[in-house]
Parts: C-alpha cells; structure tokens; sequence
C-alpha cells in the first residue's frame, strides 16, 4: 500500500480570462504522506485544490488520481476523497448531524451508520453537546470542525484541505494536527493548503511551495533545507517568493502613516 | 445613472443635514448602496452583463403596464378631486406592498453594518441613508406606474394640474415611507429578539393577504355607471387622509379656489409629509438603529436551541410517497427541515396561501342564488385550480435565502446527477405545504360537492404537481436557498405570474370541457397527468438539470 502513486498530474493549466492561474503544474502524491502546499495569496493553491476535488471542471491538463482520469471517472474519484473548503460555509438552519446525516446519506451511507460516526468524530472534537444547536450559533472554529467532520465521514483515502486550521483556537490546531499525523499512519493521504509555516515544517512529509502557479520548490523539509540552508520554512519561503525587503516594507508601511 | 440620482439630493442638503446627518457621508453611503444594487446581479447571471439593466426597464415596463389598467379605471372619473384622490390611494397601496414584500429587507438589513460601524459615521447618517435607498426604488415604481395616469390627467384637468400631481406624488412617497417606519417600530416596540424578525414575518405575510383582499373586494364594489358619476363627499375625516391633502392641494391650485377646506388641504399637503420626514429622521431613526442593533445581537444569544429529530407517521408517509432512490430521500429529509425554518422562504411562500383562500372565497361571495345552485355546477374546479398560484411561489421561494456560498457541498460529493437533488428539494417543498393545505380544501369541496367530485379533485392535484414540477426543473437550476433577493426583482417575477395564471385557466378549462362533454373524461385525465408525472419526474428531469446547466448558475468558491 505504501509509496504507490495515487495522485498524478500533469502540466496542470488554469485561466481565469487573460489571467493564467497555473501554468503547468506537474506533481506525483505517493500514499500515507502528509503534503503540505503552500504559496503567496493568489499563487493557485485553492484553485488547484478545487481542480482536485472535481469543483472546477474547466482545466487544462491531465490529472489521475487513484489510476483514473479525473475528468471521466469523476464520480469513482469524489466517492474516496474528502474536502474540506476554506470558508466555513454551511446551511446555518441545519444542525451539524442533520448537515453531516445529509451528506452521509448523499454519498451513500445509511442513516444509522453516518449518525454513529459523526457522534464518533464530534466528540473527537468536544463538540457532542453542540450536535442538535443550529450551525448559525456556532463559532467560526467550531464550524471548521463541522465541516472537518462531514469530510472524513465516508473514511476517505485521499483528504484534500484548503485552510484547515484557520480559525481554530490552539488546542484545536494541536488536535487537528495530530489527527491528520493519525490519518496518515492509517495509510490515507492529506493533501492541504496552509499559511500556518510552522505546522507545515512540522508535520509535513513534503512540502510543495508554488509562486505565480508554478512549483518553485518541492521535498520535505531537510530536503529542501539541505539546498538553501535556510533556518526554518519561513524563512525559506520569502526567500523563495521573492520578498526579501520586508524591512524597507515595513518602514515604507510606517512612513505612509505620518503623512 | 447613480450621479444623476445623487444629484437631486443636492437641494435638500439642508434637510438632511437639520434631521442630524453628514451630508457627504450620506451621500457616499448612498452611492456605495447604489452601486452595490448595480452590480449584484452579475454575480449569478454570468453570461449577461447588463441583466441589472434589464430587470430593472422590465420591471419598469411592467409597472408601467400596471398603471394603464389603473388609469382605464380613472378616466371615466370627471371631478379631479375624486380622480387624484383615487390615483393616490392606489399608490399609496401600492407602495405599502412594495415596502412589505420587498423592501422590508432591506430596512431590516443589517449585513453593512460591520462594514460602516466601526467608521466615525452617526447612526442618523446611516438609516437615513437606508431610508433614502428605499424612497429611490419607492419614488421610480411611484413614477413609472403614474406615468399613464399623469398623461390622462394632462388631458382632462390641464397641464398645470399634471404637472402638480407630479409633485403631490413626490409627496405621497415621502409620507408613506415615514408610515412605513411608524408602523415598524411600532411593532419593534412589542417584542425584540428573535420572536421580532418572526412576528414580522407573519406580520407581512398577513399585510399581504390583506391588500389583496382589499383590493379584489374593492373592484367587486364598483360598477361603471357607478365610477362615472362619483364624487367623494368631504366629511370631517376626510382632512385626516393623506390622499385627500394632496388632490385637495392639486385642485386648489388649478381651480384657483382658496377656500378653507382647500387652503386646509394646501396645508396638510405641504407640512405633513416633510414635518413627517423630519420626525422620522431626527427621532425615529434612532429608535429603529437600537432596536435593530438589539435584533442583531438578540439573535445570537437567543437562538441556541435544541432541535429534535423529526421523523412523524405523517414525514413518513409521503417521503415514501414522493422520492424512491436514497439520494432523493436525503435531499427530501434536508430540505423538509430547512423549509420549516428558513425564513425568507416563509416570508416568500405563505402570503401565497392566503392570497389562494381569497381568490377562492371572493369570487364566489356576495353573488345571488341559491347554495344548492352554487355546488350543483362546475364552480369546485375554479377553486382547485386556483392552487397554480401556489406552484410559481413554491418555486422562486426555493431560490431565495443566505446560503450562497454553500453550493460547494453538492460539487464535492459524488452524484452522477444533480437532478435527484433538486428533485427530492421541490418534492420536499411540495410535500410540506402543499399537500396539508390542498388536503384541507380537498376535503371542503368533497363535502361541499359531493363524494362524486373527488376524482376532479385528484386530477387537478395532479396538474398542479405536474406544473410546479415543470416550473422548478425549468427555472434557473441554482441550489436551494442561495439566490438573494434584491431590490429589483419583483416585475418579471408578476409577469410570470400572469402566465402561469393563464395557464392554470387553460387546464381548468380543458378540465371543465371534458367534464361537459362526457361522463368519463377523468379515466383519460388521469392516466394521462400520471404518465406526464412519470416522464417529468423520471426522464424529463435528468437531461434538463445536468451538472452542466448547474455550474453555469452556481458558484462552488
């Protein structure tokens, strides 16, 4: 099981109009690893995610995820991943079980089966008492761990997150971490997207950093430290993206204010 | 467009700045709230870029066309007292419509407030603002359904007499908008929280059915000879209605006649509705900011509450009744809760059901003959067929709510087909309001009528299923609850209603034919709309809605 290629993609392009989002993304996600994709705002990291889940269709490019085509076995692909979107968007007059028994009983589970396991997983997250309140009332950290829930629902192999720790209090960013270090001794590989640099160093098996929708750098931190002898992710990042001058910023930042 | 509007703010810069307001904060406001109108409808319609544009001359168009029908009623009407007096009350009715069913959201509207909060502006300088947003929608419908009457009463009364119509009109919406606060914060006053926003809603919805029977029993009350010799009789009261101030001011001034009633009327007409106005901005406005803020924050903090699973014989039966594969029963399961607590949903379907009830009743009052002559004939089919209206509402009420950006959920799952979504999402609609309603009058005409009716009133149920069915899978397929409803919306949506009228009266006729014409028409009817149900429902719905047509409506970001 370990160390086979499930996700495959190739020359990965994107446009919004004139504006070329990705321009040839070429990557290989092999099992069991923990990926950590990060880029400056606007780098493609959420578009790529989106391709990935099947929400953005129109892409050019080939991609293949558990050896098949993303584009013509959609429905075999999304029936083995998980998503977890960035903005914690739910119907806020549902309550997280009615939400998460929808979702079960969309993707196929029984009704039974899919209310057992969201107990399971909200309890996970202290998060048992709060299961028949309406979402509307909930926090923007206790929706995330909604919408964590409702993705590994279906026990999928291959967990694709855009953002998943923003809004989340310390303990939850701990739990969240360690659950996804869980997730992918069980085999199962995670695919998210992240600003937090020092969650990405640390848990990471590789890291993928992108800039203007292209690879700049890819390997796992030690690899890529070895190249650039950086100190830490951060580090490398503004290096890598290019902005060095974050000390003339920040007075130019200053000087705006005494005009 | 927006500059030109802003513009004729400019000479009321001192107004608005005695009732405690910025002047160019206010009309910065203004223009954001303008521009934002402008661009909202893009967003989903992406083909179009001007559909804003389009909705809005479609709805003028069909406002104009609403005020033919009006002035055909005005024109035989000879003294310019009762004329003007009748052309006000109808916009002032109007209005009140317009302001409950489609601006009330936005005076409630409370989405800006994180943004203009937090920034040195004065609560005054914002719900004036808010206020001004309405009038400027309230003041174009005003115009653009005058704008016949206004020609008419050139024709009749003069130029000059049009001319100060033009101007009382202005009036009248500033007077009405300033009633519209009044009443509002008049209830606000009664309850907070979240008992306010619901007590509201039954509120509008009850205001609703309210006009619309007033208005049908009002047209049920005048005969033509009637009209033409009518002459309002000014009685001491008749000082104290708003209409009144302003035909009385309009006559006055053409007839050159200064008498005390007039010069009394002249007065009301030109101090009540800027006092009022003032009143509303210095005073009211204040109140209603608190109480909105309260509402805001109530809502938080009351909300919390235990829902309990919901699964009843009653869920049960037509569950079963209606959606067949699991994903249709899921779809059936959400939306049969979120139905029952969406609010804006409620707010949308139900003024239908009473607007039903009166269209059922009215016709049929007041009218001579016997009872036994009224259930001897073929009347119980109007009544049943009636129910189309509750079809287009069902509908266009399962696109609107806040839940834009939850679409994302559906793309991510793995359904070969959105169809068995949309199909349990309008069965679970249909099977929660209509079915109780429909069984309840169902029921009445079977008593009424007789046993024998009951396979007509089958026949019809099934038409109108078959319709709504039609409706939804044809409208734009946008998920449940995730179109907002905008301040310019409402014309198309009452053109489209005339048609489906239409059409529910070329079913019911072809019904009532059949019926005539041989004992056994209901054993071709039936089989026929079942078999309709069958390819609508099985075939028809899944090459419609794909996943194609889907993503061109919805934005999964």
């Amino acid at each position: 099981m370990t160390n086979q290629i499930i996700v495959e993609i190739r020359n990965l392009r994107k446009n919004y109009g004139p504006k070329q989002v990705l321009q040839g993304i070429d990557l290989e996600i092999t099992s069991g690893q923990i990926i950590g994709y990060i880029g400056p705002n606007g780098a493609g990291k959420s578009t790529t995610v989106k391709i990935l889940c099947g929400l953005i269709t129109d892409f050019y490019g080939d991609i293949t995820i558990f050896g098949k085509d993303l584009r013509k076995d959609t429905l075999e692909i999304k029936r083995q991943v998980g998503y977890i979107p960035e903005n914690a968007v739910l119907y806020e007059s549902l309550t997280p079980l009615e939400f998460m028994e929808f979702v079960g009983e969309m993707r196929g589970l029984g009704t039974e089966q899919t209310r057992d396991k969201a107990e399971k997983l909200m309890n996970i997250f202290e998060m048992k008492q709060n299961l028949n309140q309406r979402i509307a009332t909930f926090s923007k950290g206790m929706r995330q761990k909604v919408l964590i829930c409702s993705a590994l629902l279906h026990n999928p192999d291959l967990i694709f997150m855009d953002e998943p720790l923003s809004g989340l209090d310390a303990n939850s960013v701990i739990m969240v971490k360690e659950m996804l270090i869980h997730l992918a001794h069980d085999g199962k590989t995670i695919f998210y997207s992240s600003h937090l640099m020092d969650v990405v160093e640390k848990i990471s098996d590789r890291i993928i950093l992108i800039d203007q929708g292209k690879v700049i750098a890819d390997g796992s931190f030690d690899e890529l430290n070895k190249l650039s002898n950086d100190e830490n992710l951060e580090k490398m990042f503004t290096r890598l993206t290019g902005n060095t001058d974050h000390g003339e910023k920040a007075e130019a930042f200053i000087n705006a204010f005494e005009k | 467009m927006i500059n030109l509007i802003l513009k004729l703010f400019i000479p009321f810069r001192w107004f608005i700045e005695k009732m405690g307001a910025d002047y160019d904060q206010f009309i910065r406001i203004l223009k954001l709230k303008l521009t934002l109108d402008d661009r909202r409808a893009n967003k989903y319609s992406k083909k179009s870029k001007n559909a804003q544009e389009k909705t809005l001359i479609k709805q003028s168009f069909f406002q104009i066309f609403m005020g033919v029908f009006f002035a055909m009623f005005l024109i035989m009407i000879k003294t310019p007292f009762t004329f003007f007096y009748i052309a006000h009350t109808f916009l002032m009715a109007m209005m009140a419509m317009m302001i409950i069913s489609e601006f009330s959201t936005i005076l409630f509207d409370t989405s800006e407030n994180v943004i203009i909060q937090p920034l040195p502006i004065k609560g005054n300088t914002i719900s004036l603002a808010r206020n001004a947003h309405v009038f400027i929608y309230l003041a174009m419908m005003a115009f653009c359904l005058s704008v016949v009457t206004i020609i008419i009463a050139i024709y009749k009364f003069g130029s000059l007499s049009g001319l100060i119509f033009v101007f009382t009109i202005f009036l009248n919406v500033l007077f009405t908008l300033f009633f519209a606060n009044i009443l509002y914060l008049g209830i606000m006053r009664l309850v907070s929280g979240e008992r306010l926003k619901n007590l509201l809603m039954y509120f509008q919805i009850a205001i609703a059915i309210f006009f619309m029977a007033a208005y049908q029993i009002g047209l049920r009350m005048v005969d033509k000879t009637a009209i033409q010799e009518m002459v309002l009789p000014v009685h001491w009261f008749t000082y104290l209605l708003p209409p009144a101030f302003f035909s009385g001011l309009i006559e006055a001034l053409t007839t050159l006649n200064f008498d005390q009633s007039h010069l009394l009327f002249i007065a009301e007409a030109l101090v009540v509705p800027p006092v009022a106005i003032y009143f509303t901005g210095k005073y009211l406005t204040p109140v209603f900011n608190r109480k909105l803020m309260e509402l805001e924050q109530g809502d938080r903090v009351t909300k919390i509450k235990i829902e309990t699973a919901h699964k009843s014989l009653w869920y049960r039966m037509l569950s079963s009744l209606f959606v067949h594969t699991t994903e249709e029963k899921a779809a059936f399961k959400m939306m049969w809760k979120m139905t029952g607590r969406e609010r804006q949903f409620k707010q949308t379907l139900l003024p239908t059901f009473g607007y039903v009830i009166i269209m059922m009743i009215l016709p049929n009052v007041g009218k001579h003959g016997s009872f036994s002559d009224f259930t001897s004939g073929y009347k119980y089919l109007f009544i049943l067929y009636v129910f189309m209206m509750v079809s287009f509402a069902l509908c266009s009420a399962l696109l609107i709510g806040n839940n834009q950006s939850s679409a994302w959920v559906f793309k991510s799952m793995p359904l070969k087909s959105p169809a068995s979504f949309f199909k349990g999402a309008i069965n679970a609609a249909f099977a929660r309001y209509f079915i109780p309603f429909y069984l309840a009058v169902g029921t009445v005409v079977c008593f009424l009528w007789g046993i024998k009716v009951m396979p007509d009133v089958f026949i019809a149920f099934l038409s109108v299923y078959l319709i709504t069915s039609l409706l939804y899978y044809f409208q734009q397929p946008g998920f449940p609850f995730s179109l907002e409803k905008t301040a310019v919306q409402g014309g198309s949506n009452a053109m489209k209603v005339f048609a489906l009228m239409a059409l529910a009266g070329v079913v019911g006729f072809v019904h009532y034919l059949l019926l005539r014409w041989f004992d056994f028409a209901n054993l071709i009817l039936i089989p026929l709309y079942c078999s309709a149900i069958y390819y609508v429902n099985g075939i028809m719905v899944y090459r419609k809605i794909t996943w194609k047509e889907v993503d061109r409506v919805n934005d999964y970001s």
